[in-house]
């Protein structure tokens, strides 16, 4: 039954999507009926309903344990606990572009309900390209990847294709023996069986799929030809909700890489992993240059591009890794939804660059404003764009370019790994933090030189005072120590901008510390906002140089007694504990080593290795074992064991410096962009002042 | 004591027919540490798992691979003889850059390539927003300003 439902509510939200797509555009373009329009608007309301109704079907299904829908046959048993059930919903490809589906059709319905009124002229079309897009997701899922797939029995069949799976019923079917299924059923994917799974791909996909709606603005204003900033000032607050999803799901992406892949990295440059970072790149790149568009009406082309780039980014990396693309380049043909993928992604990037090019060849995306100053803020932003785009070159070149180019060119098979990404990639990054320390102090229009390096004495005085600090305890690596330099700076100059807010404000309304912050976060959050995203990408940079540069590994084999030395510490191994059998089923081989130093245990470490006997192709995970100081993560790995008796085992053993710093600057960023993108309302002039005269009156009365 | 001066010869030649086969005995092999296998085998990639490197890959296959390392160490080979010879076995997929001169300055040098077109791009842009001088035949009407457009559609909203 409840197949059914899911399956009837999501074919039915491919109609009403397709349905409200095409009377939106026809309605407000052609027939310039406000009832087709309103029709378009409740389609769009009811898309997300029904989509609500099949997410919620299959969830109920895996929860509940329905093994004759294949999908949940292939992500849970009955062993696993509940927990992982909830998460099993996005544990394969079918639910997962089904729950993709529902968070991009429940975005356009909250953008319909918030935007409908503000934006009436731009929505119609807006409706029409996020119906769309919804419609063809929904499209992959029905004729491709259907999650209502059922396993059926076909008795006349010959013995090998008796067993079928088919959405409907077929002809002479009977339903399989529910022992039986649940007997064979798969579970989890045993990478998938940790707690960072519960929130890493909700907001990687929210990410992703919150930058539906500046591409459908951007795309209305260009069908529309009401290209004033109007879609620029309504986007950035979408841009901004998407962008901090991407980078939340990216930072959890690393810690959960961290925890459960087991080799003391958290970013290895691997293609999946870059797809994810290529959107961000290009968005953040707009977050930025939007800003000159808002202030100076310039950049209009340049901004359709990069939001269009943004969302073709997305499409193109949700392509690449879900068809197989990374694993080989041609398996892309192979798989059921690479080629509509590639299709909707070269389809749709063309119909944007056309409406770009040809509003642009209207004279319709002209500059409103002149160049006045090669050392203004609109300069170096435009130098931030440019650093941005060539760090996202960097990155799709080592991770799609070069693989595809010289397989179809060269018939060569390359792989470009850690060795190219951290010869190509740092010094972009180096020149983006010293933009992040320049730009926030220069004007727009036009900067004195004077004037900036007055400003900047303070920032480069902390700066030289914290390198001193980290030569005196014991950093004196000259690289490193200027690419500290480099970083701290711009931490520097986002607090030091964010003090003199707070005394120029203390100064002018006499209000306490607290009061002032407050305020400056509540009047300009965008500006004080990004500077505390400024703040946290620095205590994420400081812990990316520490734990990359300063890094130190050992692997050792170890008898029961035995100890291992590493940077100051001391590492024992006390005993195996092999052979435990967890509730879910895992068989489970647990070492225990003490950690100590200076004479004193600091920590009892329990690495383990799981192995998931039910579970066919990969079926071990090595879980670290890691003591945490802000200091350093002394990070452990069970990487094998004497058999029979348990009296050696391998260790490999991390010391990574300052790793901690990149999580904790995570949590400053999130709480930034928050800070940014915090709705404010804001009343038109006239009426402020009509509040204001009555506020007056009352005060005279 | 011509005798004995053949003894001597005798002895002599056993002792030159000897040395050489002694010679040939293969040194015993020095210990290599895990660490130093690893070193090596972080700088190879999986021929098999796709873009993970051999020394945390734990695949059977990545195991025999990595103690194949150590046995080329043991024998004495180098860093880059025991990277050459994988290279030689499986290709350039199984390091990080490839080794084929062409193909590597081809993988680290288009992205500069590409990222300076597009410095020059937006210099072009700089200059030419710098020699601009805006002609007020030329600037927006005012209904179409972006400003009055915009106070328009806050007017509308509240």
């Amino acid at each position: 039954m409840l197949a059914e439902i899911g399956l009837f509510a999501t074919f039915f939200a491919f109609l009403t999507a397709i349905y409200g797509a095409a009377v939106s555009l026809y309605g407000e373009r052609f027939a310039r009926s406000e009832a087709l329009v309103l029709s378009g608007r409740n389609a769009a309301l009811l898309t997300a309903v029904l989509l609500t109704v099949g997410v919620g079907a299959l969830q109920i299904a895996i929860l509940t344990q329905q093994y004759q829908i294949a999908y949940v046959w292939a992500v849970s048993n009955p062993q696993m606990p509940t927990f992982f059930r909830f998460t099993a919903l996005w544990g394969s490809q079918a639910g997962s572009l089904l729950f993709w589906s529902f968070l991009m059709g429940l975005f356009t319905a909250i953008c319909v309900l918030l935007n409908w009124r503000g934006q009436r002229r731009l929505m119609p079309y807006a409706v029409t390209f996020m119906l769309l897009t919804v419609a063809f997701f929904i499209g992959l899922l029905l004729f491709f990847e259907n999650p209502f797939d059922r396993w059926w029995v076909i008795p006349s069949n010959p013995v090998e294709q008796q067993v079928v799976r088919a959405a409907l019923m077929p002809a002479g079917a009977l339903e399989p023996d529910p022992i039986a299924l649940a007997q064979t059923a798969q579970g989890l994917n045993p990478l998938l069986r940790h707690f960072g799974m519960a929130i890493h791909p909700p907001m990687l996909y929210l990410g992703f799929v919150g930058f539906i709606i500046p591409f459908a603005f951007a795309m209305a204003a260009l069908a529309s030809g009401d290209l004033s900033t109007n879609w620029l000032k309504i986007t950035r607050r979408w841009t901004l909700v998407a962008w901090l999803f991407l980078t939340l799901g990216l930072l959890l992406g690393g810690r959960w890489a961290y925890d459960v892949l087991g080799w003391g990295g958290y970013w290895g440059w691997d293609p999946v992993e870059n797809a994810a970072f290529l959107p961000w790149l290009v968005g953040t790149a707009f977050l930025h240059s939007a800003m000159i568009q808002e202030k100076r009406g310039m950049l209009k082309t340049w901004n359709m591009f990069l939001i269009i780039g943004t969302f073709s980014a997305v499409i193109f990396g949700t392509f690449a890794t879900r068809s197989g693309l990374v694993d080989s380049v041609h398996s892309f043909a192979r798989s059921p939804i690479g080629f509509p993928m590639f299709a909707f992604w070269f389809i749709s990037t063309i119909i944007a660059v056309y409406l770009i090019l040809w509003r642009r060849s209207r004279g319709e995306l002209r500059d409103e404003n002149a160049f006045t100053s090669v050392f203004s803020r609109e300069s170096l932003f435009v130098l931030n764009n440019v650093v941005f785009v060539a760090l996202f070159i960097a990155v799709f070149w080592g991770s799609f370019g070069a693989p595809i180019a010289s397989e179809l060119f060269l018939n060569t098979d390359i792989t470009l790994g850690q060795d190219y990404f951290m010869r190509v990639t740092p010094p972009l990054f180096a020149a983006l933090y010293i933009l992040m320390g320049v730009a926030p102090i220069s004007a727009w229009g036009v900067t004195a030189l004077s004037s900036m390096g007055r400003t900047l004495v303070i920032p480069v005085g902390l700066t030289l005072a914290s390198l001193l600090l980290f030569f005196l305890t014991g950093t004196r690596d000259a690289l490193a120590l200027f690419a500290y330099g480099i970083v701290l700076l711009a931490g520097w100059v986002a607090l030091v901008e964010t003090v003199r807010g707070l005394q120029a404000r203390q100064r002018v309304h006499k209000e306490s510390p607290l009061s002032s912050l407050r305020a400056l976060y509540t009047r300009n959050p965008r500006r004080y906002g990004g500077y505390l995203i400024h703040f946290g990408v620095t205590v994420i940079g400081l812990g990316v140089i520490g734990s990359t540069l300063f890094q130190q590994e050992t692997q050792q084999t170890l008898s029961a007694g035995q100890s291992l030395q590493i940077g100051g510490y001391t590492l024992r191994y006390d005993a195996l504990f092999n052979g435990q059998i967890a509730e879910d089923g895992r068989v489970m081989d647990i070492a225990q080593l003490s950690l100590i130093r200076d004479g004193q245990t600091l920590a009892t470490l329990r690495p383990r290795r799981d192995f998931f006997p039910q579970t066919e192709g990969m079926n071990t995970m090595t879980i670290a074992a890691a003591h945490s100081t802000l200091e350093n993560d002394f990070y452990v790995l069970l990487v094998d064991w004497n058999e029979i008796n348990a009296n050696a085992a391998t260790f490999k053993v991390y010391i990574n410096p300052l790793i901690n710093l990149i999580w904790w600057g995570g949590i400053i960023l999130i709480i930034g962009t928050l800070i940014a993108a915090w709705p404010r309302e804001i009343l038109p002039a006239r009426v402020r002042q009509e509040m204001q005269v009555s506020g007056l009156a009352r005060k005279g009365a | 004591m011509p005798r004995l001066i053949v003894r001597l010869l005798l002895l002599l030649a056993v002792i030159l027919s000897v040395q050489p086969a002694w010679a040939q005995q293969d040194p015993p092999p020095r210990p290599v540490t895990d660490d130093e296998v690893n070193a090596i085998a972080n700088k190879l990639y999986c021929p098999v798992c796709e873009n993970i490197t051999l020394d945390v890959c734990p695949t059977t296959a990545c195991m025999d691979w990595r103690m194949e390392i150590r046995l080329m160490l043991e024998q004495g080979m180098s860093e880059q003889q025991i990277i050459d010879d994988f290279v030689r076995r499986f290709g350039d997929r199984v390091v990080g850059t490839p080794q084929d001169p062409t193909l590597r300055a081809l993988s680290l040098y288009t992205p500069w390539i590409l990222s300076g077109l597009g410095l020059l791009v937006a210099l072009g842009l700089v200059i030419r927003w710098r020699m601009k001088r805006l002609d007020p035949a030329e600037s927006l009407p005012p209904q179409t300003s972006s400003r009055y457009r915009d106070q328009l559609e806050q007017d509308l909203a509240g």
